[in-house]
């Protein structure tokens, strides 16, 4: 599909909340929620970190809406979280 | 709109350019009693919200788009208010 040219399809596992807290350095493992297809033309790879977007938004940046559900929106450098203990 | 509270940020270099010069904050939607409800979500955020401060986020992509400026912006989370105080009960 030309529309999809030059991007890649990305396997991935959204991060649950333990895995924030053990951060974007620890070892890559899968989480609790299931995995998904992102649609990626930023050049992220195995192990790395990423924000993505699902639903409708992932069509947005297109000028003819494809047949994506998410798309890889940012390679995350950083992360800091410290969660609320209450 | 859900209830979340702040609990980090992120920082990229690589990204949609519509994120530019954004805040990216990592909010815990939270319940009426301030436990956490599901997986974190990252959000764009204009009002400099603190950490574990709470905020109302909005997963309007429409209103999120109109916000960056950008018509073509995958962006979906937006921070639209940083929470005062709730009615009934003290703040948690």
């Amino acid at each position: 599909m030309d529309l999809l040219k030059g991007g890649r399809f990305l396997v991935v596992s959204p991060f649950n909340r333990e895995q924030f807290a053990k951060g974007i350095d620890a070892k890559p493992g899968m989480g609790t929620d299931p995995s998904l297809v992102v649609y990626d033309d930023l050049g992220g790879g195995v192990g790395d970190v990423i924000g993505y977007e699902e639903g409708a938004e992932a069509a947005q940046p297109f000028e003819v809406s494809p047949p994506i559900d998410a798309i890889n929106a940012a390679l995350v450098d950083e992360m800091f979280y410290n969660p609320w203990k209450g | 709109m859900l209830l979340a509270r702040v609990e980090g940020n992120i920082v990229a270099t690589r990204k949609h350019p519509s994120f530019d010069a954004w805040r990216l904050v990592i909010c815990q939607p939270i319940g009426g009693n301030g436990q956490p409800e599901g997986a974190p979500v990252i959000a764009i955020d204009s009002h400099g919200a603190g950490m574990h401060q709470q905020v109302v986020i909005s997963s309007d992509g429409k209103a999120a788009r109109k916000a960056v400026g950008v018509d073509k912006s995958p962006v979906r989370w937006l921070v639209t208010g940083i929470v005062d105080e709730h009615e009934p009960g003290k703040r948690i």
